[in-house]
C-alpha cells in the first residue's frame, strides 16, 4: 500500500483501498494457512467464507462506489421480471476517479478470482471434496461482483457518450470544451 | 430562449415541492427542499435504489424526491450559461449527492440489515402478500439464507460427537444444492419463477428449522425432539408451499412441491438422527 509506483499521483482513497484488500487478503490467508496447519474444517470453512461475504459486500456496496464510481444490484419489478439496475456519477465526476484506485480495484477483483480458481485446482488435484466446497462458495462471489460490475461498466460508458453528445450538440462555450478535452 | 428553459425548470421545482407536501409530512417537505436546494449542483444518473414500502417506508420520500432530479438536472445543464456551470462545477464537490452512490456507509448497512429482517417476517410469518409471494419477496436478497445455512451446519456439526466436518460440509452441500435443484426443479416443469427470488425464500424458510435444531441441541429428550422437529418442519413446509404452488401449473402443483418437502424432511431427520 505505501509503495508508490507513481510519483506524480497517489491513491485518492487509501482507506477503501485497504478494505477493499483487507477481506480479499483475508479470507485467501486463512484458507491456506488454516487448512495446512490446522485440520478443523468447520473453522477454515466459516471464517474464509464469512471473509469471502464480508468482503464481497464491501465491495459491492462500499469500495465500488468510492473507488470507480459504480453500483449494482438486481430487483423485481411490478411485473415479476428480474431488472438488473446499475448506477454510476456523471461524466465529469467519473472522470475525475484516481486511475490508480481505479486499477487496484480491477486488478484485485481478477486476482482474487484467478486465485480461487487455482486453489479450487489443487483441492480437485486432491480430491477433497469438502475444500472444494469451500473454493466454489469464494469462487461464486469474486465471479458474481466481476460481472455486476463489467455490465456496470459497459452501462457507464453508454452514458457518458450520451452526456457527451447532448453536451456537444448543445454547442458548449469555449471553457465547457476544455472540460471535456480533460475528459 | 433564455426565459422559457428558466420557466421549465422552475415548474419542475413547483412540481417537486408540491408532490413533496402532497405526499409527506413536514419533516420530509423539508428533506426535499433541502434537496431541492442542492439541485443545481445534482448530476444525471440512473435512479436510485427503489424499495418495496413495507421494508423501508422512511427511505421512500427522499427517493422519490431524488428520482425526479435527474430529469431537471438534464433539463438545465445544457441550456445553462457558463457562469452557471461554472458554478455547478465548483459546487458539485462539496455537497453530497442524492443518491445511493454517495451515501455513507452506515446507512447502506442498516438498509441491508432492515430488508433481511424484514424479508424474514414476509417468509416466515402470515403476510398480507401470502397469496401473491413474487411480490412479497420483490426486494430479495441471499444474506438471510446463507446466514441460516451456515447456522444450522453449525449448529448439527456441534451436536456431533464424532465426525464434525463431514457433517457440517454434508448439512451445507445438501442444503445449498438441494435450493438449486428444487429452483431448477420448478423452471424444468415450465414453471414462472426467478432464481435468485426462490432461493432466497427457501433459505429464509429454513429460519423454523434452525429453530427446532437450536431447541434439540439444548435439551436431549428424544419424544421433545419429535415435537419440535414436527412442529419446525410443519412451519417451514408451510412458509415455503405459496411460492412453489404460485410458480407453477396446478396440475403439476405436485410435483413441484414433493422434492421441497423432501429435503426439509431430510433436514429434519438429520436434526434427529445426530446426538
Amino acid at each position: 500500500m505505501d509503495q508508490r509506483q507513481v510519483v506524480s499521483e497517489n491513491y485518492a482513497n487509501p482507506i477503501t483501498c485497504f478494505f477493499h484488500v483487507l477481506f480479499k487478503a483475508g479470507a485467501l490467508a486463512f484458507y491456506i494457512l488454516f487448512s495446512l496447519f490446522v485440520k478443523s474444517f468447520v473453522i477454515i470453512f466459516v471464517i474464509t467464507v464469512l471473509l469471502a461475504a464480508l468482503d464481497f459486500w464491501v465491495v459491492k456496496n462500499v469500495s465500488g462506489r468510492i473507488l470507480v464510481g459504480l453500483r449494482w444490484w438486481n430487483e423485481i419489478d411490478d411485473d415479476g421480471n428480474s431488472v438488473w439496475k446499475f448506477e454510476c456519477l456523471d461524466g465529469e465526476s467519473l472522470a475525475r476517479m484516481n486511475k490508480k484506485d481505479s486499477w487496484l480495484f480491477w486488478w484485485t477483483l481478477y486476482l482474487t478470482a484467478a486465485a480461487w480458481i487455482v486453489l479450487g485446482i489443487f483441492s480437485l488435484i486432491r480430491l477433497e471434496a469438502d475444500y472444494l466446497l469451500v473454493v466454489g462458495v469464494c469462487l461464486s462471489l469474486s465471479i458474481a461482483n466481476i460481472v455486476g460490475f463489467t455490465k456496470c461498466n459497459k452501462d457507464a460508458k453508454k452514458n457518458i457518450q450520451t452526456f457527451a453528445q447532448n453536451a456537444l450538440a448543445s454547442r458548449v462555450t469555449s471553457s465547457l470544451q476544455s472540460a471535456f478535452g480533460v475528459i | 430562449m433564455s426565459p422559457h428553459p428558466l420557466h421549465s425548470s422552475s415548474g419542475v421545482s413547483d412540481m417537486d415541492e408540491m408532490a413533496a407536501t402532497h405526499a409527506h409530512a413536514h419533516a420530509h417537505a423539508h428533506a426535499a427542499r433541502a434537496q431541492v436546494v442542492v439541485l443545481p449542483s445534482a448530476r444525471p444518473s440512473s435512479p436510485p435504489r427503489a424499495s418495496i414500502p413495507v421494508s423501508s417506508s422512511a427511505y421512500a420520500p427522499p427517493q422519490t424526491a431524488a428520482a425526479k432530479l435527474p430529469f431537471s438536472a438534464a433539463v438545465s445543464a445544457p441550456t445553462s450559461a457558463s457562469g452557471s456551470i461554472t458554478v455547478a462545477i465548483a459546487s458539485s464537490g462539496l455537497g453530497p449527492e442524492p443518491s445511493t452512490l454517495t451515501e455513507p456507509v452506515w446507512d447502506t448497512v442498516k438498509r441491508d440489515l432492515a430488508r433481511i429482517v424484514s424479508n424474514l417476517k414476509l417468509v416466515v410469518f402470515p403476510n398480507p402478500f401470502r397469496e401473491d409471494p413474487g411480490k412479497a419477496l420483490r426486494d430479495w436478497d441471499l444474506w438471510g439464507p446463507f446466514f441460516f445455512i451456515v447456522l444450522l451446519g453449525l449448529i448439527l456439526s456441534w451436536s456431533a460427537t464424532a465426525k464434525k466436518s463431514q457433517v457440517f460440509a454434508v448439512a451445507f452441500a445438501v442444503l445449498a444444492a438441494g435450493a438449486i435443484v428444487l429452483t431448477l426443479n420448478v423452471l424444468l416443469l415450465g414453471g414462472n419463477i426467478i432464481f435468485f427470488q426462490s432461493l432466497s425464500l427457501l433459505g429464509y424458510c429454513l429460519f423454523p428449522l434452525d429453530v427446532g435444531a437450536l431447541i434439540c441441541m439444548l435439551k436431549d429428550s428424544v419424544i421433545l425432539k419429535m415435537v419440535v422437529v414436527t412442529v419446525t418442519l410443519a412451519w417451514s413446509s408451510w412458509a415455503a408451499y405459496p411460492l412453489m404452488s404460485a410458480a407453477v401449473n396446478p396440475k403439476r402443483k405436485a410435483l413441484a412441491l414433493y422434492p421441497v418437502f423432501l429435503m426439509y424432511i431430510s433436514v429434519a431427520c438429520l436434526i434427529i438422527a445426530i446426538d
